[in-house]
């Protein structure tokens, strides 16, 4: 009940003209700048912070969240259209996102992202609502071994989600955790990997990786598959809504994706990328349309969006009630909302119950924008990819220049970018599969950080790992997903042979099915 | 060199004609100094200490003398990235930066080889204020003092956390374990929210962060600040004694000023002196000041310039001792 009372004078709040209005601009602003490639909800969130200052802290925060969960969405729109991922999390949107594109069912995959990521962030929303207090009281609950352990199950499932195996996605995994050795190391100030340059000192950025690994390598590999060009897509408007199949296959994935969202987004730092892979991970088990995932599966789709934007959503509650920021986007909340003199803790329920509940209201009011906005726009969207290549690779490319660039306002970071998309073109050609790498490559410093302090903390003694109860269970359903997906991969060899080859003639690029249906 | 020599002294003569003009007070009265948006580069992301203040200083510039300013976040190898950067740029006054603790009191330190030199490569001009850390225990530790506190570290291993390797509490607790001579556990987190999320959890046994920023913790007893390492009690925390009153010499305080590249002409040194100070001034700053925990103190150019030389001088065997070096 007073979860109710508080959630309607939430929206009261969020309902008068002005709020309404920054929640718009803030959501408009955040999808359009998400949509560009290597541009994500920091760089929007550094671009409006400032116009925050002169506003309600209410209003501020409002409009803030939107321009967050807008760029999330945006992000998404550009893994399927280009399989260029805004944020790590929508890198695995592009794993069946961008196979759907190719296919011609870009509409599709687009419409069933506005839809789940409109349930995943309702159902992120109410756990905030009802459960803010404990998840934050869990979260507490969460020391280094705990963290380590739920970023080791969040690796296991970004090995998972790969097509080729658990091999060859434990392979990508392990790749992503070295590349992210290089750098300061954390605990001990040291220069790792840096091979004298300074450019290396922050390590390599994820931006760079991701542009370099997707973008520009999606690129190499389509400059050297459409040689001929490519035939225009005809725009079917009818083709954008879901069929009653696809309709009934979403369903579910939504709701799973939204709860395992919820869960994981409460723990500061892991949240949207680890909710999207356990989300994928865990859908590929369950589902009945098992073969279909990595070719162009709308549940594929549906999962990783309703997860990410849920945990977007529950990312709130450490912020918040713990002035934990689990990223840079958030740090950069807490930085706004302390300009008005607000210090986020414990006592922002409690002291603040307005700006707590507006912005708990703004979530329902910012998605339903977000879903009036971007249904009618899919179409504009849809025609993007009508652009002939010669027009829009270079486009792409100056694009992602750009926002490499804007990183350090540094040239030697485009450089990187390249040898990184010279690296995803050449694991496209032998079929690995390039989102486990992210994944490893934005929770590898997490992870070693946490397991680094977990035994700082314990004295060298590894047992803590599997002493602490939360811990250990973690890590024993870790151990018992990897056992299970190596008995997978390596026992019956001959159809994972065949199931090989088919992949490929599903995913290479040339095989351009899609440009003709 | 002799260009920038000759413009210097052009501009050195126009301003001595115009300071001709207005008689009486030499000393330049606040006001926009640049028709050009001013850049405020600052040393972090945005969202952090340096970052509010550049804001707010921006935001009051604007509003109060009508001087456009932008802030420019460079953020990149502790600060050193931002500092090399205005380092090079035009000494017109349109380029300024947060200057602060990272770049030029630990840099010069920590680093074997700087691309600027801290000193003569810019013009220190305004400092803003500076905020100190403290000691933190949990209530039931039974510690209430700095003497108990090496009573409990003696007795057995305690655990702290910090900001980081090279960050200020990091410092301070390595200058507590060296002058009271116990040896505390480090545990390094990425800024101080992770380590107060530890010490809340039961994880971490002390913690070393800025007092005034968790001065709620020590309200709703959180957490108890046994010290702070300021030179006099900060007013927003008067209940935390600071470590010298209790017989340990242990000052060591986060400064943050404006600075600019070397070779800004004297005339609008002076106003940008002046108009920051003016900005500082203001009820609306002061309280949002106090707020971060920022004491501020009108030092003179010449006062703050000698201040930041000195700074590098006193934290050398701080750094040297926490390990922070060599790279």
């Amino acid at each position: 009940m007073d979860v109710l009372a508080n959630f309607s004078a939430g929206l009261a709040t969020v309902l008068q003209p002005e709020t309404l209005m920054y929640c718009f601009i803030g959501v408009f602003l955040g999808t359009f700048i998400g949509v560009l490639p290597g541009v994500g909800s920091m760089a929007a969130i550094a671009m409006i912070l400032p116009l925050s200052f002169y506003l309600e802290p209410t209003v501020a925060i409002v409009m803030i969240a939107g321009v967050y969960y807008g760029a999330e969405y945006g992000g998404s729109i550009a893994s399927i259209l280009m399989n260029i991922p805004g944020t790590p999390s929508s890198s695995i949107t592009c794993i069946d996102g961008y196979p759907m594109a190719r296919q011609g069912r870009a509409g599709v995959a687009l419409f069933v992202t506005s839809i789940a990521s409109f349930g995943g962030g309702m159902i992120g929303m109410i756990v905030m609502a009802v459960l803010s207090p404990s998840l934050a009281r869990l979260a507490l609950q969460f020391g280094p071994a705990e963290y380590f352990a739920v970023i080791f199950l969040g690796l296991i499932a970004a090995s998972a989600v790969s097509n080729g195996g658990a091999l060859r996605g434990i392979a990508m995994v392990v790749a992503g955790l070295m590349l992210s050795t290089v750098g300061i190391d954390l605990t001990t100030g040291d220069l790792r990997f840096t091979l004298g340059v300074p450019e290396l000192r922050d390590g390599v950025h994820l931006v760079i990786v991701a542009m370099g690994l997707f973008g520009v390598g999606e690129l190499i590999t389509s400059i050297r598959a459409n040689r001929e060009g490519r035939g225009r897509q005809e725009i079917d408007y009818a083709k954008f809504y879901p069929s009653a199949r696809e309709w009934r296959a979403s369903w579910g994935p939504i709701w799973r994706g939204g709860l395992i969202g919820s869960f994981f987004g409460a723990l500061p730092g892991t949240g949207q990328t680890v909710a999207s892979a356990v989300g994928y991970a865990v859908e590929k088990k369950v589902s009945k349309n098992k073969d279909q995932f990595g070719k162009g599966a709308v549940e594929g789709v549906a999962v990783p969006e309703s997860a990410n934007n849920s945990a977007t959503q529950t990312a709130f509650i450490p912020t918040l009630t713990l002035g934990v920021p689990g990223s840079a986007s958030m740090a950069m909340v807490i930085g706004a909302l302390m300009i008005h003199g607000i210090t986020p803790g414990p006592r922002i329920l409690t002291e603040h119950t307005e700006l707590f509940w507006g912005l708990v209201a703004s979530f329902l009011v910012g998605n339903v924008l977000l879903l009036i906005l971007n249904i009618p726009l899919i179409g504009l969207w849809v025609r993007l990819l009508q652009i002939p290549y010669r027009l829009m690779y270079p486009a792409i490319i100056v694009l992602i220049c750009i926002g490499v660039y804007s990183l350090n306002n540094n040239v030697f970071d485009i450089w990187m970018t390249l040898l990184f998309g010279v690296a995803g073109y050449l694991m496209r050609l032998y079929r690995f599969e390039p989102a486990p790498l992210l994944i490893g490559f934005v929770l590898g410093p997490m992870m070693e950080e946490q397991l680094r302090r977990a035994l700082l903390l314990s004295r060298g003694d590894p047992m803590v790992f599997l002493e602490r109860p939360i811990s250990g269970g973690l890590l024993a359903i870790s151990a018992l997903i990897l056992i299970y997906g190596l008995w997978v991969t390596l026992r019956p060899r001959r159809n994972i042979t065949t199931d090989d080859t088919s992949i490929i003639q599903n995913n290479k690029p040339s095989s351009n099915t899609g440009a003709s249906s | 060199m002799t260009f920038d020599l000759t413009r210097r002294a052009l501009l050195a003569l126009t301003s001595a004609a115009v300071l001709t003009l207005p008689a009486g007070h030499a000393l330049a009265e606040p006001g926009a100094w640049s028709d050009e948006p001013v850049r405020i580069v600052v040393t972090f992301p945005p969202g952090g200490t340096s970052d509010l203040v550049a804001r707010l200083l921006a935001k009051h510039l604007d509003e109060a003398f009508g001087q456009k300013a932008v802030v420019d976040n460079r953020p990149g190898a502790a600060g050193t990235v931002a500092a090399d950067f205005v380092a090079d740029q035009d000494a017109d006054g349109t380029t300024l930066m947060i200057a602060n603790n990272a770049p030029f009191t630990i840099a010069p330190t920590q680093f074997a080889e700087l691309p600027y030199a801290p000193m003569t490569d810019f013009s220190h001009l305004a400092y803003i204020g500076a905020s100190a850390p403290g000691l933190f225990v949990k209530p039931d530790s039974g510690i209430s003092t700095v003497a108990e506190f090496v009573d409990a570290a003696k007795a057995g291993s305690i655990s702290y956390g910090s900001s980081g390797v090279g960050s200020i509490s990091h410092i301070l607790g390595e200058a507590v374990d060296a002058k009271l001579e116990v040896d505390t556990l480090h545990i390094p987190y990425q800024g101080s929210a992770p380590a107060i999320q530890d010490f809340r959890a039961g994880v971490l046994d002390t913690f070393y962060d800025m007092v005034a920023q968790n001065s709620e913790m020590i309200e709703d007893g959180e957490a108890v600040a046994i010290a702070i390492a300021a030179s006099a009690r900060f007013p927003g925390v008067p209940d935390v004694p600071t470590f010298k009153e209790q017989g340990y010499d242990i000052v060591i305080e986060n400064w943050v000023g404006l600075t600019g590249p070397a070779g800004i002409p004297a005339e609008t040194a002076a106003k940008i002196h002046e108009t920051t100070l003016a900005v500082l001034a203001l009820p609306e700053v002061a309280t949002t000041l106090n707020e971060l925990g920022i004491t501020h103190q009108p030092l003179s150019t010449p006062e703050f310039t000698e201040f930041v030389g000195t700074q590098i001088d006193v934290w050398k065997p701080l750094i040297t001792a926490a390990g922070v070096k060599g790279k």
